[in-house]
């Protein structure tokens, strides 16, 4: 099953998740979001929504220079980001709960 | 139709470019804050192994630029590419392409480790060009204005003042604290650039403007212009007449081997042209030593009725006795030009008489000459 359109809806909770877990910039938190078993989604798919997310409130962002490397751009969470957070994660377990029944209801029938 | 060069995507500067085309309809300031780290995750993206299509090259691993695009596009919630989108790659901007340029260029420094020093050492050394920046735009304008002169500091309280006030305009912007609104900035940024473009063929002008003066200071105390202890006389024609002491003369006075004075003689020089002490034909006012009033010179008419100036003494008169008659000065009718005072009645005598006339002289050469 192709699991892209699933993910599109769950994109922005996966990746308050990641953040909220510990601050990252762009790529950062594509690769946690691989490392954590999320293959399909798509790097530019990341980055939108990490833009998208921080544009209504929900993240922080602040440049962290780098000797070796390019500047970069760090998003965090704040108190915003963190309600929306636990609302969505109240819904997904609730959905996934129902879902969760309803299809094992339809495996024992 | 693809807006896409296939070179323009074969390295990362390259597709992030193209990503920021497709986005172009966005707006400056909102592809800038998409795009702003793009070539670092894309170059992390390249170098991670678990990315999908690892090694291979950009257009596999992250599909077409505009896909890319459009999928950040929708991920931030922004409306898909307008069907015009396309006109901005039609009529690119220049300015927005050499800003893009320059933060890409930035980009790529920062992320080399040596950059980090030299730019703050740059930053630091900020404040001076503003101080520079504001001298050029006086500079400048002094020059719009008319300035003949070229110098490196107001040569007056109202050029001091425009200098101050250019200054302070050019340190406040630099500082943030005036020009902020966008309507004026365009003005101070448009000044920036005129001063970026001006400074150097200034400094240029200006030097050698100062090498030239520099120049003729030095020839002028190095006495090859006249030096310290004569008097410059600049003129378009060498000097004529006749100089003692530094002092152009305006009478020459003749007196013969006892010491007594001649008068009407013809003096010409080892060409047979005659000397003359006066070139103004009349016009000129002299003063004589302890005279209480300017003479005037009249000259002689030789047998062909030519003017002589060469015949000593100048007879003359007060200027004031004389009269304009067409165009020339003359004395009226009934006064006559008179002898202007001798130095001196009588010069002292030579100690030998002068018995030898020039002809025998040069029948009989002087037996001591060499044979």
């Amino acid at each position: 099953m192709d699991t892209t359109q699933l993910l599109k809806g769950v994109l922005d909770l996966a990746v308050l998740a990641v953040v909220a877990d510990e601050d990252g910039y762009g790529y950062d938190v594509v690769r946690r979001l691989r490392a954590a078993g999320i293959e399909e989604v798509g790097d530019a798919s990341v980055y939108g929504t990490l833009r998208r997310l921080y544009s209504s409130g929900a993240l922080t962002s602040y440049v962290v220079p780098s000797d070796e490397g390019p500047h970069r751009k760090y998003y965090g969470i704040n108190a915003q980001g963190r309600a929306m957070l636990e609302a969505q994660r109240k819904d997904w377990q609730e959905f996934a709960g129902t879902m969760g029944r309803l299809l094992k209801t339809e495996v024992v029938r | 139709m693809s807006v896409l060069d296939t070179t323009d995507v074969l390295d990362v500067e390259g597709y992030a470019a193209a990503v920021r085309r497709s986005l172009a309809d966005l707006g400056p300031e909102l592809v800038e804050d998409l795009t702003d780290d793009l070539e670092a995750d894309l170059t992390d993206a390249l170098a991670d192994e678990r990315h999908v299509a690892h090694g291979r090259g950009l257009l596999e691993q992250f599909g077409p630029p505009e896909a890319y695009a459009a999928e950040l596009r929708a991920a931030a919630g922004l409306a898909p590419a307008a069907a015009h989108g396309r006109r901005s790659r039609l009529f690119p901007d220049p300015v927005e392409d050499a800003r893009r340029l320059g933060r890409w260029t930035l980009l790529r420094l920062r992320a080399q480790a040596w950059w980090a020093p030299v730019e703050s050492f740059l930053v630091a050394l900020r404040p001076v060009w503003w101080l520079v920046r504001g001298w050029v735009v006086y500079e400048l304008v002094a020059l719009m204005l008319g300035s003949d002169r070229s110098l490196w500091v107001p040569p007056n309280l109202a050029a001091f003042l425009v200098l101050a006030g250019s200054v302070v305009l050019s340190v406040q912007w630099g500082r943030g604290a005036w020009f902020t609104s966008r309507r004026v900035s365009w003005l101070a940024t448009t000044a920036n650039v005129v001063a970026v473009v001006a400074v150097l063929p200034l400094l240029g002008w200006l030097q050698d403007e100062s090498a030239e003066r520099d120049g003729i200071y030095a020839g002028w105390i190095n006495g090859s212009l006249g030096g310290l202890d004569t008097e410059t006389i600049y003129r378009e024609t060498p000097v004529d007449g006749v100089v003692v002491d530094g002092m152009q003369v305006s009478n020459l006075f003749v007196y013969d081997a006892e010491g007594n004075p001649l008068t009407d003689v013809q003096v010409y020089d080892d060409r047979g042209r005659p000397v003359r002490t006066t070139y103004d034909d009349g016009f000129g006012q002299y003063w004589f030593p302890e005279g209480t009033e300017p003479w005037s010179f009249v000259s002689r008419t030789d047998a062909d009725g030519r003017a002589r100036w060469n015949v000593y003494p100048l007879h003359g008169a007060p200027t004031s006795q004389f009269t304009y008659d067409d165009g020339t000065q003359v004395l009226p009718a009934g006064t006559s030009a008179s002898m202007p005072p001798w130095p001196f009645a009588k010069a002292p005598a030579l100690d030998a008489p002068a018995d030898v006339t020039l002809g025998a002289e040069a029948d009989a050469p002087s037996p001591t000459s060499t044979p």
